[in-house]
Order: structure tokens, then C-alpha cells, then sequence
């Protein structure tokens, strides 16, 4: 036995006895920081203290709705969704991070939508307007990528980055941002993100019900990333604006054709897009006009074409094509708050569809928001989708949507 | 603050330039201050020795200030941060603070300042629960609207100044002591006019004329706020009407951002005569300053509250 290994060994375990509070402790079981207690002399004996538990949050997104889908009855009536019950727990760890989960219901169970740990301690490095995010979080692409489906300002995400993105994309990983000043009415803010995996869970024009992959382990250049510059200024003393430019990179998946038994390998994806938005109130700050906007572009492997000449899957006859092709599709919005508590809008989006048929699809989306309070809400919205290769459809729904407790997201500006 | 004419330019200058903005040196303290009344304060205290700039404008409702990029460049900025505190600007300070990410202003900081610290509160909550609306835990927020309250808040900004630039100490505390004298002798002058008001009564809009009221020794019988930042509901309405009328009430103070629809009303069915004031400094010519703002409201409530 070497002494001085024996005797270093020592010391570094006394310091950790020491350090690791009242918890009782065995050889080989995990150390667990110390929490004083609420009374400053005797809480030191309470290995339960809750005085810096983190502040939790829920909240609930119900929908209930109407479809009519021309053509089709069996697509077409009334349904009632707790469409969403978003758990969530955010707290400091120490004066230069803060860390946050979001959970949420999913059919059978629950999921972790986000977990993250923002770290804002570079300044030490020179970098004081840095942070670094890692760990699970809604991708940083343009202004609406960030937020979770009931903080929206209309029902759904716009239909472009429905197709292009997902309706919700989470990447594991980590994530750079950094701004800084640009003059006294203006600042810059970018972002780099590296992930092992961008591809969304769903998406709203599936293709040939294909599975799509990434591989388990990558080189590094085969991991997925996104980046973005944005810069707001303001616009005299009442406005201010902001343009965007965002980009979503998938070098390499494949695709998978599990019925058939085929499968398109060394596909990439590439996404980018520049938004602008502006923002006005009145004296007041009660009167508010936003007026935004997005264009995207999908890029390389976009889309797949599954061929079946006797309609049998599964005979051998099948063959699958990949749609290299650059689509395009943007989305536009109004909205008009004339008090805190009400407010009215309008979206249009419209998206070129990677799909055999070159699809045009387009959805406007009217609707009217009631806040009863700063913490819950009621929409109205009226939904129609233009689909010039299949069904046009027509949605009139109601979403209630409440928030319980602090409601803190990672969402960057 | 300054503004830009062309702010799409200033932006994509801004964003292809980035790289060489900086920070430019500036011989004068930083000092932002969320309302413009405690602007004011930093100025009458600071002189030429500080550049202030307030986030929230004159009429605005402080529950609906908008963050905007010169409000975060300038609190990068900041040598001094002010803030009333209790909450009050909880909707736009937090997120502010943290992605400013200046140390010199973080709370617990020498440049971090709450006015409203040592104050004595109104309407601490018994229990907290947003079944009672939208309200502070640390009590009522608006203490910028107690005219006993100016000496308390320019000393806690006195005390800020000083940290961190106690080389400026003399020339501060010298400005304070004029400051103290005037806002001393507005003092007297308000509690001058307004008496006569004692065991009066007036509705508010909204719960933030607390201080005034017990500065004044007046009687809020209620809000037409159903609950602090909770629209009122036909029915509270018709119950306050009826309050109004029971008791003789004859008044409706106002902010200028909650003169509205539901106030009228009122004040149309019990003929209450609204008046309409200031709730923060900036918002005319004649509530420039803090002692203006406070000059003007004594002034009509006196008009209101002691017909000739």
C-alpha cells in the first residue's frame, strides 16, 4: 500500500465528512448537501428542510373542439383534450446557475419536456454576457422554436414549423448565448447549439409512416445543431423591433421503412429562416400591437416517396425514394391587445409540403383571447387549412389554459 | 433615453457590427431607476455627478411595462440600480437583473437599492393565495405615493450613492440636505391642505392610493377592482354602488391608465366625481417632479375632497 496515496485518500475523505451536513452516512452512500433548517439553533438537526426548495409550478391546457374535414365524417366532430398538464420546478443551485425541469402528461404517462441547468459564471473568462444551458431544452430557433405549446399566442405553433421543425422540438445537449450591446437603443444576442438529436417526435405530414433515426454514438461532425443571431432596437419611445436569422442542421439520419423492409441511409436536413418582429404599446402600456413574421427554408433530404405497385406491402415490389429539394414557407401575424386582458389576432402560414404530390398547404387562424387574471385565460380560435392535394378542414375550438405557481422557462429573448 | 429615428438601420448595423461594440467609458455614475420618480430622487441627490435613466414611463401602468433594449443595455451599464421593491416591479425587473448580468447591481450588491426597505407596509397579506388577486407578499407595493414617504426614499437613495461613490459623499450629502429641507416644507404644505379631510371617504381603482389615504387619514371603502389586478365583476360593482351610496361616498381617485370604462360607471350611478391623478412622476409637465407629482395630487383631491 503506498502511504502517501492512503494518506492523501484520508484527508479527501474527512473534508467530505465534513462538508456533507447532519445526513448520516455509511461508506459508498451518496452525499447529500446540508439544508439548515428554519430555526437558525435547532434546524441543524432537520434533514428535511424545505426553506430552499425550488418553486414549483403547474399548469393546465385544456382544448375542446370541432373538425369538419371535407369528405370525411369518420375525421370530422367534437373532441375534448387535456391537451396539456405541464409540471415544473425551477430554482438558483448557486449565485451563477439555475437550473429548471419541465414534465409533461403525455397519453399514458409522463414525459421530461425540458431539464436544464443555465450557468452564467464566464464573466471570469471575460465573457459576462454568456450563458451556457445544458442538459434537454426547446431548441433557439426563431421567436416562436422556444415556447411550449400553451404560452403560444394562438393554438398551434404555425404550420410551417409544424412541417419543417415539429410541433415540439427538444434536443439534448448544450447550448452557447451570448449579447452584448449595440450602441444605447440597441443589443445582438446569438446562439450555438450542439445536441445529439433534433428530429422531431412527431410530425404533421408524416411520409410513408417512416421511422426516422440518428445513430446512437456520432462523430462530431454528425451531431445536430442550431444557431441564431437576433438583434432589437428600439423604435422611438413606444416600439421596439427585431429580425432574426435561425438555422437547424441534421448532417446525417436515415430512414426506415420497417413494413417493407427499406431504408435510405447518410440523409441530412437542413433548416434556416429569418423572422422580424415588432412591438408596440401605447402611454399606458394597456394597448399593444405586435406584427411578426417568419421565412423558411427546407433544405436537402426533405421528404420521402414510398411506391407500391400492387398496394400489398411487403411483396418485394416496394420502393422507397428521398425528395432532395429545397421547400419554402412562412408565417405572418397581427395582434391587437386593447387591454391586458383582451386581445384579438390573425395568423396566416403557408409551407410547400415535401411530399410526392408537391403539396401547397396554407392555415389561417383567427381568434380572441380572455384573460381573467394574469393567470389564467380563455381562447377562442377558428382554424381553416387549405390543402391544395388532399381534404380542406375547418376548426373551431376553446382552450383554457391556467397557471399555477412560478412559471419560468428557459426561454431567451 | 435616447431614441433612434432609424431604428431598422441602427439594427442591422447593430447586428453586423456587434463584434466592435463597446461599453464607453463615462464619467458620470450609471444609475437606473424603475420609475421616474425615483429618477428624480437620483437627480436632486446626484446632480451633474449621475446620468439616470428610468424604465418605466410616466403613464404607464407598472403592471404593464414592456422590457426594451435600452432597458437591458442600460442596466448592463449601471453602476446603481433603484428600485421601490415589494414587488412592484416584479413583471419586468427579474427578468431584467438576470439577463443584464451586471454584479455591481445584483441584489445584495452596493449598487442594488429598494426604497421601499424599512418602510412600514399596508395590506401585508394573512394568507397567500391568488384567491385574493394579484398581491405582494411584502404588502403594498406603491409606496412612491406616500407624500410621508420622501425623505425615507431619498435617504435609502443617499445611502446607495454613497456606496458606490464614496468619493462623492460630501457633494451628495450637501444636495440631500437641500432636498430634505424642500421635500420637509412640501410636507408641511400638503398635510396643510389636506386638512379637513380626516375620516373622508374615496373609492380607488386600483389598491395603490393606500399610503396616501393613511398619510391623509382617509377612508378607502374600495377598489372597482373586484381584487388587486382583477377586473371587476357586475355583481362587486353593484355592491360598491351601493356602499358608495350608503355611505356618502363622492369620490373615485384614478390613475390615468385605469380611467376607464367600469370607473365611469360607477361614478355615473352614485354621481361621484372621478379624479383622475398621478400614480408616478413624468407623466405631464406638471408632474415633473416627484414634489410636482405630489403637489398636483393634493391639489385635486383638495379640489374634490374640500368643494369651496
Amino acid at each position: 500500500m503506498n502511504p502517501a496515496r492512503s494518506l492523501t485518500a484520508f484527508f479527501l475523505l474527512s473534508a467530505a465528512v465534513a462538508a456533507q451536513g447532519p445526513a448520516f452516512q455509511t461508506p459508498g452512500t451518496p452525499v447529500y448537501p446540508a439544508v439548515p433548517g428554519p430555526q437558525a439553533d435547532s434546524g441543524q438537526a432537520d434533514r428535511f428542510a424545505s426553506v430552499f426548495n425550488p418553486a414549483f409550478s403547474f399548469i393546465v391546457d385544456v382544448v375542446g373542439d370541432y373538425v369538419d374535414v371535407d369528405g370525411s365524417s369518420a375525421e370530422s366532430g367534437f373532441d375534448a383534450d387535456l391537451r396539456v398538464l405541464e409540471a415544473a420546478a425551477q430554482a438558483w443551485v448557486d449565485p451563477k446557475a439555475w437550473a429548471y425541469f419541465v414534465g409533461v402528461s403525455e397519453d399514458e404517462g409522463f414525459g421530461i419536456e425540458e431539464a436544464a441547468i443555465h450557468y452564467n459564471g464566464l464573466e471570469a473568462i471575460g465573457l459576462e454576457h454568456s450563458s451556457l444551458r445544458a442538459g434537454r431544452f426547446f431548441i433557439d430557433f426563431g421567436k416562436q422554436m422556444q415556447q411550449h405549446v400553451h404560452e403560444l399566442r394562438t393554438l398551434e405553433r404555425p404550420l410551417v414549423l409544424r412541417a419543417y421543425l415539429g410541433s415540439e422540438v427538444a434536443g439534448d445537449g448544450l447550448q452557447w448565448d451570448h449579447w452584448l450591446p449595440a450602441g444605447d437603443t440597441a443589443a445582438v444576442r446569438w446562439s450555438l447549439g450542439l445536441f445529439s438529436g433534433l428530429l422531431p417526435e412527431e410530425t404533421e405530414f408524416p411520409t410513408a409512416d417512416l421511422e426516422l433515426e440518428l445513430a446512437e454514438r456520432k462523430d462530431f461532425g454528425e451531431l445536430n445543431f442550431t444557431g441564431r443571431v437576433t438583434g432589437f432596437a428600439d423604435v422611438g419611445t413606444s416600439g421596439t423591433l427585431q429580425l432574426g436569422a435561425s438555422l437547424r442542421a441534421i448532417p446525417e439520419y436515415d430512414a426506415l421503412d420497417e413494413v417493407n423492409g427499406l431504408a435510405a441511409e447518410g440523409l441530412e436536413s437542413t433548416v434556416y429562416g429569418v423572422d422580424a418582429t415588432y412591438g408596440w404599446s401605447d402611454d399606458t402600456g394597456e394597448r399593444r400591437v405586435t406584427l411578426g413574421g417568419e421565412a423558411l427554408v427546407s433544405s436537402g433530404d426533405t421528404g420521402f416517396a414510398l411506391t407500391d405497385p400492387d398496394t400489398t406491402p411487403g411483396t418485394g415490389d416496394e420502393t422507397l425514394a428521398v425528395l432532395d429539394d429545397s421547400v419554402f414557407g412562412y408565417y405572418g401575424f397581427a395582434d391587437y391587445a386593447w387591454s391586458r386582458f383582451h386581445s384579438a389576432g390573425a395568423q396566416f402560414s403557408a409551407a410547400e409540403i415535401p411530399d410526392a404530390a408537391g403539396s401547397d398547404v396554407s392555415e389561417l387562424e383567427l381568434y380572441y383571447t380572455r384573460w381573467f387574471s394574469e393567470f389564467h385565460r380563455l381562447r377562442l380560435v377558428l382554424a381553416s387549412i387549405a390543402d391544395d392535394t388532399s381534404a380542406d378542414s375547418l376548426r373551431l375550438a376553446v382552450q383554457y389554459t391556467a397557471f399555477v405557481g412560478a412559471h419560468g422557462h428557459g426561454v431567451n429573448w | 433615453m435616447v431614441s433612434t429615428g432609424r431604428p431598422a438601420m441602427t439594427l442591422l448595423l447593430a447586428l453586423l457590427l456587434s463584434g466592435l461594440a463597446g461599453t464607453a467609458p463615462a464619467e458620470r455614475l450609471r444609475v437606473v431607476a424603475t420609475i421616474p420618480d425615483l429618477a428624480d430622487f437620483v437627480r436632486e441627490i446626484g446632480g451633474e455627478r449621475v446620468e439616470v435613466t428610468s424604465i418605466a414611463r410616466g403613464t404607464e401602468n407598472l403592471h404593464a411595462v414592456v422590457a426594451r433594449p435600452s432597458h437591458l443595455v442600460a442596466m448592463s451599464r449601471a453602476d446603481l440600480f433603484v428600485q421601490v421593491g415589494r414587488s412592484l416591479e416584479v413583471s419586468f425587473v427579474p427578468g431584467l437583473l438576470e439577463n443584464a448580468r451586471n454584479e455591481r447591481i445584483r441584489p445584495g450588491a452596493p449598487g442594488f437599492v429598494s426604497v421601499a426597505d424599512g418602510w412600514e407596509p399596508l395590506d401585508v397579506p394573512v394568507e397567500l393565495s391568488r384567491k385574493a388577486g394579484d398581491i405582494h407578499p411584502q404588502g403594498n407595493p406603491h409606496v412612491n405615493l406616500d407624500p410621508r414617504a420622501g425623505t425615507h426614499m431619498a435617504t435609502r437613495v443617499l445611502e446607495g450613492l454613497v456606496r458606490v461613490d464614496p468619493g462623492s459623499e460630501a457633494a451628495y450629502r450637501a444636495r440631500f440636505e437641500a432636498y430634505a429641507a424642500r421635500l420637509k416644507a412640501a410636507e408641511e404644505r400638503w398635510k396643510a391642505q389636506a386638512e379637513g379631510w380626516r375620516g373622508k371617504t374615496l373609492v380607488s381603482y386600483h389598491q395603490e392610493f393606500g399610503y396616501l389615504a393613511r398619510a391623509r387619514e382617509l377612508e378607502i371603502l374600495g377598489t372597482i377592482e373586484s381584487r388587486p389586478g382583477i377586473p371587476a365583476t357586475p355583481n362587486h360593482l353593484t355592491e360598491l354602488i351601493a356602499l358608495m351610496k350608503q355611505r356618502g361616498c363622492t369620490v373615485i381617485v384614478t390613475a390615468p391608465w385605469s380611467n376607464n370604462r367600469d370607473l365611469k360607471l360607477v361614478a355615473e350611478k352614485t354621481g361621484a366625481t372621478v379624479v383622475e391623478v398621478p400614480n408616478q412622476c413624468g407623466g405631464s409637465e406638471a408632474s415633473a417632479s416627484w414634489i410636482g407629482m405630489m403637489d398636483l395630487i393634493h391639489a385635486r383631491l383638495g379640489k374634490a375632497l374640500s368643494p369651496p
